[in-house]
């Protein structure tokens, strides 16, 4: 489904992506694991096309989409849910999942079913700016926005980080329907090992900037994790 | 009251440059400095249409609106896009095709190298003719009110309502607000953000060209007029605060009414200086402009 060939990326002279190989397979899960600055967050960007320049070959549903402006990615079916959530200021909850509802080619304004089966939470606050909700609102706000552009992949850059621990288990249970049942397929940047090994299908620890180990998830040993992701 | 409404005028005319100026600096964080020449534009526009086609003062509104727009567009494209990112080029940029913009009036768009004179065009100033009903005083308890100061007035609070009614109400609006406030993921939710660059500039300068029709009423025209509105437009935009339009119509407000009034009792040339030092009086006490936006 999305497949990464030779791929360097870069901020402005440094070198983040060294040569990188990478496929994702229709309707799986695909962890992507490391310490901090490996290069995960950077990797989902060259993905979506934002702030890096990159070189090489990002195979998306069969076709070359990394000269394509981000928008028109986002058009081919990318939800991307960035670190940090990035609500955007001015806005309400209601528009911001609207934003979404841009890349879509059908309908257009209506929000998807799905993003209110998912997060029912999210219609009591409609009115409301979107960066007045909490961390863990904010967070299924981001997803819901991506929700609302009817991705077939969806990015999410480490989508439980600095929230309470009842929503995190809430968003967790979400990502999991997402794909089982929905059959989205999932790249997510985690740094919870726990939650890794029970959604993902497979995973790839990077280091610097490389693929160093992958595999089923399954594979994900205390070993391999003391080895590459231990201080 | 005669220069109250001389001052609300004055207030308006910076209101709609400075609102454009403010569109194009929110959404892209660039520095038009041709902003004012687009005022030029829009006034060239009326004494071309008036003198060629015999187009009034009210038809020119919209026609000036267009060809400014167009010419913002042409800049944002050719210019601004390749420079993204690189605030001082584009300012030189900017204020080059400033340059080049006040040349080719002057040297009647090139035609003059072959002796060709188009009339309204040159370095010689232009006056408009403004319609009879425009040049009445009315009297309202005992004081005037010239009519034409009015209706500046009247068409910048048009101008006002419809520029709130796009940027809050239309989806164009919350695409433009998106932009400006959190571009890349606002591009990864499908939204062509350079496209909403270019529709900002051309909105922006759309604007400037009306001001310049309504300038044209009471000034004469010359190619070099535009520049000192880019500076007013820009002070107004500092003091009012960045990026929040209520800020822009309050700082317009007191900025024109100072000038307004201060020129009244002594001269222009003191209107100036006291708007200068009103400038820097609220800046020193409020850096961050009357109104701070809560976006930040």
């Amino acid at each position: 489904m999305l497949k990464l060939n030779h791929l360097n990326a870069f901020y402005g002279t440094s070198h983040i992506i060294h040569d990188l190989d990478l496929e994702i397979r229709k309707g799986e899960i695909f962890c992507l694991l490391g310490r901090n600055g490996v290069g995960k967050t950077t990797l989902l960007r060259s993905l979506v096309g934002i702030t890096v320049n990159t070189t090489g070959r990002i195979e998306f549903e069969g076709r070359d989409i990394s000269t394509l402006p981000t928008h028109a990615r986002a058009r081919l079916g990318l939800g991307y849910v960035p670190q940090g959530r990035e609500i955007v200021p001015g806005l309400t909850v209601l528009e911001n999942i609207l934003l979404g509802c841009n890349a879509r080619e059908d309908g257009r304004k209506t929000v998807p079913q799905l993003v209110w089966d998912t997060f029912p939470m999210l219609k009591e606050h409609l009115h409301r700016r979107g960066t007045n909700l909490s961390g863990g609102q904010q967070q299924q706000l981001a997803i819901a926005r991506a929700l609302a552009t009817d991705p077939s992949v969806l990015l999410l850059d480490e989508p439980t980080e600095g929230i309470q621990p009842n929503v995190v288990e809430d968003i967790e249970k979400s990502i999991t329907t997402l794909n089982r049942v929905h059959g989205l397929t999932i790249v997510l940047i985690e740094q919870k090992i726990r939650f890794a090994r029970s959604a993902a299908h497979r995973f790839a620890i990077l280091e610097k900037g490389r693929v160093r180990v992958s595999g089923a998830s399954n594979e994900l040993s205390n070993d391999l994790i003391h080895r590459h992701m231990g201080l | 009251m005669e220069t109250f409404v001389i001052g609300l005028s004055i207030a308006s005319i910076l209101f709609i440059v400075a609102l454009g100026l403010a569109i194009v600096y929110g959404t892209m964080k660039v520095i038009n400095l041709a902003h004012g020449e687009m005022v030029m534009i829009g006034a060239y526009v009326t004494v071309l249409a008036s003198k060629h086609l015999g187009l009034s003062i009210y038809s020119c509104l919209p026609l000036a609106f267009l060809v400014a727009a167009l010419f913002g567009l042409a800049i944002e494209v050719l210019v601004v896009r390749p420079l993204y990112g690189r605030l001082l080029d584009t300012l030189l940029a900017t204020w080059g095709i400033a340059l080049i913009l006040q040349q080719l009036i002057r040297i009647h768009f090139g035609f003059a190298l072959f002796g060709i004179q188009i009339d309204g065009l040159g370095s010689d100033l232009q006056n408009v003719p403004v319609p009879a009903e425009l040049q009445q005083t009315l009297h309202v308890l005992g004081t005037n009110i010239p009519v034409y100061r009015t209706f500046v007035f009247g068409v910048a609070v048009v101008l006002g309502l419809v520029s709130w009614w796009l940027i809050y109400k239309t989806r164009f609006g919350s695409q433009l607000r998106a932009v400006s406030a959190a571009r890349n993921i606002t591009a990864a939710c499908g939204v062509n953000d350079k496209r909403i660059n270019a529709l900002a500039f051309a909105y922006g300068s759309g604007l400037a060209g009306i001001a310049g029709v309504l300038v044209s009423g009471f000034k004469t025209v010359s190619p070099d007029m535009g520049a000192p509105y880019v500076i007013d437009a820009f002070l107004v935009v500092v003091a009012g605060g960045v990026g929040h339009l209520l800020g822009t119509v309050l700082s317009a407000g007191i900025l024109g009414e100072v000038q307004s009034f201060v020129a009244t009792w002594s001269n222009d040339v003191y209107g100036r200086t006291v708007l200068f030092a009103v400038v820097i009086l609220i800046l020193l006490f409020k850096p961050q402009g009357l109104f701070v936006s809560r976006n930040r």
